[in-house]
């Protein structure tokens, strides 16, 4: 059971350049399994080694829906509860397999306001050591207020 | 001369641009509760709008809503688990008459996935039965890449509500290859 309480809060202010608090996940086939099964993907190349070295995978590896699913969290666990997500665009690279650290960094890139919104766009990254598992971009509104930059 | 007139296979498989890509799917059940926090617990997503009754009344959803990039997962369809390695994975019988097998019988039998957009209209809420519809977008010219020769091709699915409105999008690349030969480098 996790420990952590989980934010509700977003961030004071939000800048363009600001970074997120990276995140780091060391993989293990039990994460890579239990995303694969929340995500109904049965692929067997997420759950079973002789399939995926078969196919010339080193290892099982984590699926796309896993992949973006830590994606959002990433991003929410910075936005706040408050936060909604409109786009999770991410050009795919190196597979995520177990016994590496799954490392998602991001950066603010463009903050600008819409009616009572604000819509923010993050840079992220999510890399191991292959090298990136995961780039792209994702769009977040959060409601203004006196706080909003 | 145009790449189609150059490439014949190009010119098939341009005949499913803006076609359907298999049945429209039926979500095999509604956004439920149980199934988010399965996700939840998977990924260790604590975000209090997706379990948290009480909280999810206060925020911006009035209630519960599920992570947005389960998208997908509402309309998988139930895998039938006996013998899906020797399908490749598929959870069922799949049919030849569609570009991906036109490719892979052309010997570009190489997958890759590499990119993957996700829109969200809004979110969704238990109750939501979702309907998808995917159709071909795109396809390159044959390009020479680090994997091989081969070609991206993009397909769009569209998940509906209920009321037929759209709820997301999900665009999809994935780049179908020649392997190169067997000891060759890659």
């Amino acid at each position: 059971m996790s420990g952590e309480a989980a934010r509700t809060e977003r961030p004071s202010k939000i800048a363009v350049g600001d970074e997120l608090p990276p995140l780091e996940l060391p993989l293990t086939s039990t994460v890579i399994v239990a995303g694969a099964i929340a995500s109904r993907d049965f692929m067997p190349a997420h759950h079973d080694r002789d399939f995926a070295q078969a196919q010339g995978a080193p290892d099982i590896f984590m699926n796309i829906l896993t992949t973006n699913g830590y994606v959002s969290r990433f991003v929410t666990d910075w936005a706040g509860s408050g936060a909604m997500l409109r786009n999770i665009s991410i050009r795919l690279g190196a597979p995520a397999v177990p016994g590496q650290i799954l490392r998602f960094t991001g950066q603010v890139t463009d903050s600008r306001r819409e009616g009572d919104e604000q819509i923010v766009e993050v840079a992220i990254r999510a890399a191991n050591d292959f090298g990136d598992h995961a780039t792209g971009t994702v769009v977040v509104c959060l409601p203004r207020d006196g706080a909003t930059a | 001369m145009t790449d189609a007139e150059a490439d014949p296979l190009l010119a098939a498989l341009e005949g499913w641009l803006g076609k359907p890509l298999g049945a429209p799917g039926l979500a095999p059940d509604e956004v439920n509760r149980s199934m988010i926090q399965h996700w939840v617990d998977a990924l260790d997503d604590r975000n209090p709008v997706y379990l948290d009754e009480e909280f999810a009344a206060t925020s911006r959803f009035g209630g519960i809503v599920a992570p947005p990039a389960m998208l997908q997962t509402w309309t998988m369809p139930r895998p039938r688990i006996e013998g899906i390695a020797e399908r490749g994975g598929a959870p069922g019988e799949i049919g030849a008459d569609n570009p991906i097998s036109v490719l892979s019988n052309a010997g570009y039998t190489g997958t890759l996935a590499t990119n993957s957009e996700l829109e969200f209209e809004r979110y969704l809420r238990p109750g939501d039965r979702l309907r998808s519809a995917t159709q071909l977008e795109s396809i390159s010219n044959r390009k020479q890449t680090a994997r091989g020769l081969g070609y991206f091709v993009t397909w769009l699915t569209t998940y509906t509500d209920g009321e037929g409105e759209v709820v997301g999008r999900q665009r999809f690349r994935i780049l179908k290859f020649q392997p190169a030969p067997a000891g060759a480098e890659a």
